[in-house]
């Protein structure tokens, strides 16, 4: 395999930091109370997508022998990897300065918020796009996995920033009916272009199936079934989905606290693994 | 301008590798490391069966993926059709690697630099003949100029039907007698 577990972290940090800053943007349109959470998403958004950056330079082995060389990553617009070293270059510091802003207690202006918003949206995109165009593995070339990771990555920053918020301003956040709508609805929305994908993949030629038989069936179905499956989206979809809409009231007991933290770091986890399982998986179309 | 390429015949290859151990003496790898790559593909029906070797290494493709998906420009193509590697550019991000259908591409290390099949380009020209060429033991392959319909290889393509190894899946300049 081309790519490990490396590649697989910066696919997910890159995707939940985009979905942090859309999270962040928002919580400040439709709860402008909600200090706590929207602060959690202003900062998370740097944060994870500079680790993120960190781990994509220490795979690129050569570049880090002459560091100057990342230089040159602008100069084939045609390559999705320029792309979105183009999309990084005003994503990164936009969500850097509005993290700053949000430090100092200063609003942060709408348009630079929108610039945010859009090029967030493009990093996620972008992520899914890398995979996508690479002809050579059924299992990334298909117009379903792009989008499959924007909705993963929604709910990945949906979750990272709930968890921040379920810990520090729960009260809040058990009203916040609107983020917790939307994290149920990402979660079957995923769940259902996930076995989409998984479908016409299989269908479409012999090693797109090989692949989807390691997931569902072979080496990787323990990972696929409960780290994404069960984890990353049942378990989710039932925790978050059982008050907003069997109970419709706020929860204040402590084991529905301990039950939404599993709930929202299940969708962290089935985040990674999802990247984790397209980027192992995937098998390369034969040339004999 | 010359559009170079080659021809391999796996009906007169041995499957000596002396083509690899040639490449890997003139590019200066090390053992684990080569650009030419074997697979042995079982031919026939019973009882008449008998082992394919197919030598294989970069197909220096007219539409090569590689080339596309590279974020810095290192992979670029000559003017005669020869693809090639700046080692001074390239990262090391390995997407080459994940495009390339023929798993052509070979990390080097310490260098970290991706590299591949270069028909033995020094000095603006391919070798004459490239190095796997000029060893192999049974004139398996043949190197040569496919826009001059006089020149060895292409008389040698045509009396032979030979093909690339893959059909579509690339417009790959090294053809296969199978």
């Amino acid at each position: 395999m081309v790519w490990g577990p490396m590649i697989a972290w910066y696919l997910f940090l890159a995707g939940a930091s985009a979905g942090a800053f859309i999270t962040a943007a928002f919580v400040a349109r439709k709860y402008p109370d909600s200090v706590k959470m929207r602060v959690a998403g202003r900062l998370i958004a740097p944060v994870f997508m500079a680790i993120g950056l960190l781990l994509l330079m220490l795979d690129a082995e050569a570049g880090m022998h002459d560091p100057l060389r990342f230089v040159y990553l602008v100069l084939n617009p045609g390559s999705v990897m320029t792309l979105g070293v183009y999309f990084i270059c005003i994503y990164m510091p936009v969500c850097l300065i509005a993290a700053i802003l949000e430090i100092r207690k200063t609003p942060v202006p709408g348009w630079l918020d929108w610039i945010g918003i859009i090029s967030a949206f493009c990093v996620a995109a972008y992520t899914g796009f890398l995979l996508g165009v690479v002809h050579a593995y059924p299992l990334w070339n298909n117009a379903i996995l792009p989008i499959l990771f924007v909705i993963s990555a929604l709910s990945a920053g949906l979750a990272a920033t709930s968890l921040i918020g379920l810990i520090t301003d729960r009260e809040r956040f058990e009203q916040m009916w609107l983020v917790k709508k939307s994290h149920v609805i990402l979660s079957a929305i995923e769940a259902i272009v996930l076995f989409t994908m998984l479908v016409i993949v299989n269908s479409g030629s012999p090693e797109g199936a090989a692949s989807v038989h390691s997931l569902i069936a072979g080496q990787y179905a323990p990972l696929f079934w409960g780290g994404l499956v069960i984890l990353g989206l049942i378990a989710p979809f039932m925790i978050e989905g059982y008050p907003v809409f069997i109970t419709k009231k706020p929860e204040t007991s402590t084991t529905s606290l301990v039950v939404s933290i599993i709930g929202e770091s299940g969708v962290l986890i089935g985040g990674f693994v999802l990247r984790l399982l397209i980027v192992l998986a995937a098998l390369p179309v034969a040339f004999l | 301008m010359a559009r170079y390429g080659m021809l391999i015949d796996t009906k007169k290859c041995v499957g000596c590798y002396a083509c690899r151990i040639a490449c890997q003496m003139i590019n200066g790898l090390p053992s684990d490391e080569a650009f030419i790559k074997f697979y042995e593909e079982e031919q026939g029906s019973y009882p008449n069966v008998y082992a394919e070797n197919v030598p294989v290494q970069c197909m220096h493709c007219e539409d090569a993926p590689c080339q596309t998906v590279c974020p810095t420009t290192a992979t670029y193509t000559t003017d005669s059709g020869v693809v090639l590697v700046d080692e001074k550019k390239c990262i090391g991000c390995k997407y080459c690697m994940a495009a390339c259908p023929y798993n052509a591409r070979v990390q080097l290390h310490p260098s970290g630099v991706v590299e591949k099949c270069r028909f033995c380009w020094y000095e603006g020209e391919p070798g004459n003949p490239p190095a796997c060429v000029g060893t192999c033991i049974s004139g398996a392959r043949i190197f040569g100029d496919l826009d001059d319909p006089e020149s060895e290889i292409c008389k040698e393509i045509a009396r032979t039907n030979a093909q690339p190894l893959a059909g579509d899946l690339t417009r790959a300049k090294i053809y296969y007698v199978r």
